[in-house]
C-alpha cells in the first residue's frame, strides 16, 4: 500500500509513527504493509518508491528541518507535483484548513483523483467549499474519497449520520464540533474567567493556536457542519446541498463573564452550538442545560441527532489530537482502498 | 442585474457585426454586470470540420484551399478590428495542428476537438481586443468536462464551483471578459467541445452558476413565433414560454435552444431570453418558469406554437415476426444508434405488426443499411419500407396537458385543409402532439393549426 502523504504536522507526524509502530497489524487488516513513498510539508518532500524511513522524517521535523534537507530524498518537489508525479494507491491530505485559500489542497485532493489515487483528507476546507464537486470527481475517476476525520476525529460523528440518516430521518443536529472553544467556554463556566484570559490559558495548554480566530469566529465548526450536513444528505440519497455561505456563523469571541454568569444561576452553561433544522444551518453560542449530554467538560466534543422515529441519539467523544485524527486517517484508508468507494 | 449575452455565429459574422455586438456589450455593461460568450464566427466550424476531414485523407489540396479561406476570413476581419497581434499566432497555431494531422492522415475525436475549439478562440480573440476585455477559453472560465471529445458532458458540480471560482471576482473588475462558447476541457486540460447545444450550452451553465438573473441568447431573429413567419404570415412573437415548451419546441427543430442547453438553466431556474442582435431593444422572447400573461400565443392558449421539421423520410419495418416478440423495438434502436441515426418521431400501430420511425432524409441510407444488416443477421423476415418526401408538424403547448379534445380539434382542423396524416404521435410528457403528413402538405397543416388556435398576431 503506497501513501503519499500531504503535511507533516501534528496529524501527518502522529500518522507516521502510527504506521511505523504498528506496521504489522495494520499489513493486515489493508492486506498488504503500507509504506510512505512521499511525504510533504510547506517548504519541499522526501520521495522514496520503496518506502520512507518514518524515524529520520520525524527526527528531521524534530530538529526543526524541513524534509527538504533530507539527504539523498529530500527535494523541492512541491505537494501538487508529488501528487501528479508519484505513483501510489491513496493520497492523505493533511495541510492547514484554510477556508479563505482552499485552492492548493483542492488541487492535491482533484490532482489524486485524476491521477487514479484514492483520496483520505483530514483538511476540512476543500470539502466545505467543494464538496458536490469533490465527491462527483470521485465519481467521475471511480476513486474512494473518504474525510471521516474532518469532524470528530476518532469520534464517528459522521459515520453515525450517515447511517441514522439511512434508518430514519434526521430532524434535528445540535453539535459542539469545536474543542477549543469548548475548553475556553468550559473554564469560564468553572473559574469565572473572563474570555480573554480562559483563552490565554487555551492557548498556553497548546489546545488554541496563536491565532485562534478560526476557532473563535466559528469558522471551524462551521466548516465541520457544511461537510456533516452533506454527508448526511448524501447517505440518504439526497443532493448534497448546503454551501458554506449558506451557514449563519457566529462565535464566542469576547464572550462576556456576565453572560456565563447568568446562565450558570439559570442551571445552563453556554456552548458554541452548531445545528442544522429545518430552520437551516447555523452555528452560535447558544445555552444547554447543565444536565444535557451536550454540556461537556473541556475540549470534548458532542452531537445529538433527533430522529424522526428513534428520539435521540448523542455521540461524545474528542474531537483532535495528533493520534485521535490519525485513527480516522487509517480508518479512511482501510475503507477507500478496500473498495468501499466514495465515503 | 447579472447578465450572460450569448451571441452566435450570425452575430460575429464579420468586422461590422462584430463592432455592433462590442457596442451591445458595451451598452449591457453600463447597466449591468455582463458575461459575454461567444461562438465561432458564421461557417467557420463547417470549415474547420471541413479541413479536419481532409487532413484526415490526406488531400493537400483542399487542406491548403481551406485553410487559405479561414485565414483569409479571419485575417480581414481582424485587419478591420485591429486584432491582426492576437488572430496572427492562434491561426498560425491552428496550421500546425492541421498539418499535423495531414502529415499522420489520422484524425481521432480529440484532434478534433482541438481543430474545432479555433473557431470559438478567433472570434473571441477579436470580440475581446475589440471590447478592450480579456479573452478567456472554457476552461480558463472552469467548465471541464468528461473525455468524450466532440461531445463532451461537463462534469456540473465541478464546473459549477470552478465557474464560480474563476468569474465571480472579475464580474466587478474594470476589464471586461469574453468567453469562447463551446470550448471546454477535460479534467487534464485537454481541449474539449461541447457538441449539441454548444454555446448555448455554455452561457446557461455560466448562468447557472454564477446564478445569473437572465442568460440572453442573441441570434438574427427576434425571438420564437408561433409557427415559421414564411408560412403562416400572420404568425405571432411568443412573449413568454415555460422551460418545458422551448425544449418541446427544441426537439422540433424550432428556432429554439437544444434541450440539452436548456438543462442547466432550468434546473437552476435561471430565465433564458432569445433575442436579436438587430433589435437590441425588443424583449425577445422569455423562458422561464412561468408561461407568462394572456393573449394570442400566451398563457391559456392550449397550443403556443406550431413547429415543422422538414427533408424528413418515415421508415416502416413490418413483419408477422415482430408481433408478441419483446425486444424488437431495442433491437431497431440499437442498430440506428451505432450509425449515429437521429430518430424525431416514432410510432407503433396497436397491432404491433410495424413501427414507423421519422428520420432525416440525408440519414435514410444509412438508417436502411444499418436495418437490413441487423435484420438480416438475425434472420428475421421483416420488410423496411420507406417513405420520403415527408415532414413533421408539430402543436406545442403545456396547456395541451389535461385539456380535453386538443386532438380532435387538431386533426378537425387538419381535415378541413384536406390534409391527409400519414402517422400521429404524442410525447408521454403531453406537451405536443406531432403528425406526419407530405411534405407538400406541411405549410396547410401548420396553418390550419395555427389557426384553429388562434394564435394569429
Ligand atoms: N490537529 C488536529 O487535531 C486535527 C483534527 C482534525 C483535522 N485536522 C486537520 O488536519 C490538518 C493538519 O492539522 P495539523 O494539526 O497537523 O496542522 P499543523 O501541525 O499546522 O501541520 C500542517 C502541516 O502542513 C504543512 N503545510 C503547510 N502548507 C503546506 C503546503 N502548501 N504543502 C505541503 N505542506 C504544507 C506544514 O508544513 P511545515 O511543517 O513546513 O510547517 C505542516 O507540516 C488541518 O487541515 C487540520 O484542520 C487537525
Amino acid at each position: 500500500m503506497r501513501i503519499v502523504l500531504l503535511g507533516f504536522g501534528t496529524v501527518g507526524q502522529a500518522l507516521a509513527r502510527m504506521l511505523r509502530e504498528q506496521r504489522e497489524t495494520l499489513a493486515a487488516r489493508l492486506g498488504t504493509p503500507p509504506r510512505l513513498v512521499a511525504v510533504t510539508d510547506s517548504r519541499g518532500s522526501a520521495i522514496d518508491p520503496h518506502g520512507l524511513n518514518e524515524a529520520a522524517l520525524l527526527a528531521a521535523k524534530a530538529e526543526g528541518r524541513g524534509l527538504a534537507s533530507l539527504p539523498g530524498i529530500g527535494g523541492s518537489a512541491s505537494s501538487l507535483r508529488v501528487v501528479l508525479s508519484t505513483p501510489a494507491d491513496v493520497v492523505v491530505e493533511t495541510t492547514p484548513s484554510n477556508l479563505a485559500m482552499p485552492r492548493p489542497a483542492l488541487d492535491h485532493l482533484l490532482g489524486a483523483m485524476r491521477t487514479g489515487k484514492h483520496v483520505v483528507s483530514v483538511n476540512k476546507a476543500p470539502l466545505a467549499v467543494a464538496m458536490p464537486a469533490l465527491l462527483e470527481a470521485a465519481r467521475h475517476n471511480r476513486i474512494g474519497l473518504a474525510y471521516s476525520g474532518t469532524v470528530g476525529a476518532a469520534t464517528p460523528f459522521l459515520h453515525a449520520a450517515g447511517r441514522l440518516a439511512v434508518g430514519d430521518r434526521i430532524v434535528k443536529v445540535r453539535a459542539i464540533l469545536n474543542g477549543t472553544t469548548n475548553f475556553i467556554l468550559h473554564r469560564m463556566f468553572e473559574t469565572d474567567e473572563p474570555f480573554n484570559a480562559a483563552l490565554a490559558e487555551a492557548v498556553r495548554l497548546g489546545y488554541a493556536e496563536t491565532d485562534p480566530s478560526n476557532d473563535i469566529d466559528g469558522i471551524d465548526t462551521a466548516m465541520k457542519l457544511v461537510i456533516m450536513a452533506n454527508h448526511a444528505a448524501r447517505s440518504s440519497g439526497r443532493p448534497a446541498g448546503v454551501a458554506y455561505r449558506d451557514v449563519r456563523v457566529g462565535g464566542i469571541r469576547g464572550l462576556a463573564i456576565q453572560r456565563v454568569r447568568e446562565a450558570k444561576a439559570a442551571g445552563k452553561a453556554i456552548k458554541l452550538i452548531a445545528t442544522i433544522d429545518e430552520a437551516g444551518v447555523r452555528v452560535g453560542p447558544e445555552e444547554v442545560d447543565v444536565t444535557s449530554p451536550l454540556n461537556t467538560p473541556r475540549n470534548v466534543n458532542a452531537c445529538t441527532f433527533s430522529m424522526a422515529q428513534a428520539g435521540e441519539v448523542t455521540l461524545v467523544g474528542r474531537g483532535a489530537g495528533g493520534a485521535e485524527t490519525a485513527t480516522a486517517i487509517v480508518r479512511d484508508i482501510i475503507e477507500v482502498t478496500t473498495g468501499a468507494r466514495v465515503s | 442585474m447579472r447578465i450572460i449575452m450569448k451571441f452566435g455565429g450570425t452575430s460575429v459574422a464579420d468586422a461590422d457585426r462584430i463592432r455592433h455586438v462590442v457596442s451591445i456589450i458595451k451598452a449591457e455593461r453600463a447597466r449591468h454586470q455582463v458575461v459575454p460568450v461567444v461562438s465561432a464566427l458564421d461557417g467557420v466550424t463547417e470549415m474547420l470540420l471541413d479541413v479536419a476531414d481532409a487532413a484526415a485523407k490526406g488531400d493537400e489540396l483542399a487542406v491548403e484551399t481551406l485553410l487559405t479561406q479561414i485565414r483569409d476570413k479571419h485575417l480581414a476581419c481582424a485587419y478591420a478590428l485591429g486584432a491582426h497581434d492576437q488572430v496572427r499566432p492562434l491561426i498560425e497555431r491552428l496550421e500546425t495542428l492541421v498539418h499535423g494531422v495531414l502529415a499522420l492522415e489520422e484524425l481521432t475525436p480529440r484532434s478534433t476537438d482541438a481543430i474545432v475549439a479555433f473557431g470559438e478562440r478567433l472570434s473571441c480573440a477579436m470580440v475581446a481586443h475589440t471590447l478592450g476585455g480579456v479573452a478567456m477559453d472554457g476552461r480558463e472560465a472552469g467548465i471541464v468536462t468528461d473525455d468524450h471529445f466532440t461531445e463532451a458532458d461537463p462534469l456540473m458540480d465541478l464546473s459549477m464551483f470552478q465557474v464560480r471560482e474563476a468569474l465571480t471576482p472579475l464580474l466587478d473588475g474594470n476589464k471586461p471578459m469574453v468567453v469562447t462558447g463551446f470550448v471546454a476541457a477535460n479534467q487534464h486540460g485537454v481541449t474539449s467541445t461541447l457538441g449539441r447545444g454548444g454555446s448555448d450550452y455554455t452561457a446557461t451553465i455560466l448562468g447557472a452558476a454564477l446564478k445569473a438573473d437572465e442568460i440572453w441568447i442573441y441570434s438574427d431573429v427576434d425571438g420564437l413565433m408561433s409557427a415559421d413567419p414564411r408560412i403562416v404570415s400572420a404568425a405571432c412573437l411568443l412573449s413568454h414560454l415555460t422551460f418545458a415548451e422551448a425544449v418541446e419546441m427544441g426537439k422540433f427543430g424550432a428556432k429554439s435552444m437544444h434541450p440539452r442547453a436548456l438543462e442547466p438553466a432550468a434546473a437552476h431556474r435561471v430565465p433564458v431570453r432569445m433575442r436579436s442582435t438587430f433589435k437590441p431593444d425588443h424583449p425577445g422572447t422569455l423562458i422561464s418558469e412561468s408561461s407568462g400573461p394572456a393573449g394570442p400565443g400566451g398563457a391559456g392558449s392550449v397550443v403556443r406554437s406550431v413547429p415543422m421539421l422538414k427533408n424528413l423520410v418515415m421508415l416502416t419495418i413490418g413483419g408477422a415476426s415482430m408481433v408478441g416478440r419483446p425486444g424488437s423495438a431495442a433491437e431497431i434502436f440499437g442498430a440506428l444508434a451505432t450509425q449515429r441515426v437521429n430518430v424525431h418521431m416514432i410510432c407503433q400501430s396497436v397491432s404491433e405488426a410495424g413501427i414507423s420511425l421519422v428520420i432525416n432524409q440525408n440519414q435514410a441510407d444509412k438508417a436502411r443499411a444499418a436495418l437490413d444488416g441487423a435484420l438480416r443477421s438475425r434472420h428475421l423476415e421483416r420488410t423496411v419500407e420507406l417513405v420520403g418526401g415527408v415532414c413533421v408538424v408539430a402543436a406545442v403547448g403545456a396547456g395541451m396537458k389535461g385539456t380535453p379534445g386538443v386532438a380532435a380539434k387538431i386533426f378537425s382542423a387538419i381535415a378541413n385543409a384536406k390534409v391527409n396524416v400519414i402517422a400521429i404521435a404524442q410525447g408521454s410528457s403531453e406537451l405536443s402532439i406531432s403528425i406526419v403528413v407530405r411534405a407538400e402538405d406541411g405549410p396547410k397543416a401548420v396553418a390550419a393549426i395555427h389557426d384553429a388556435f388562434a394564435l394569429s398576431a
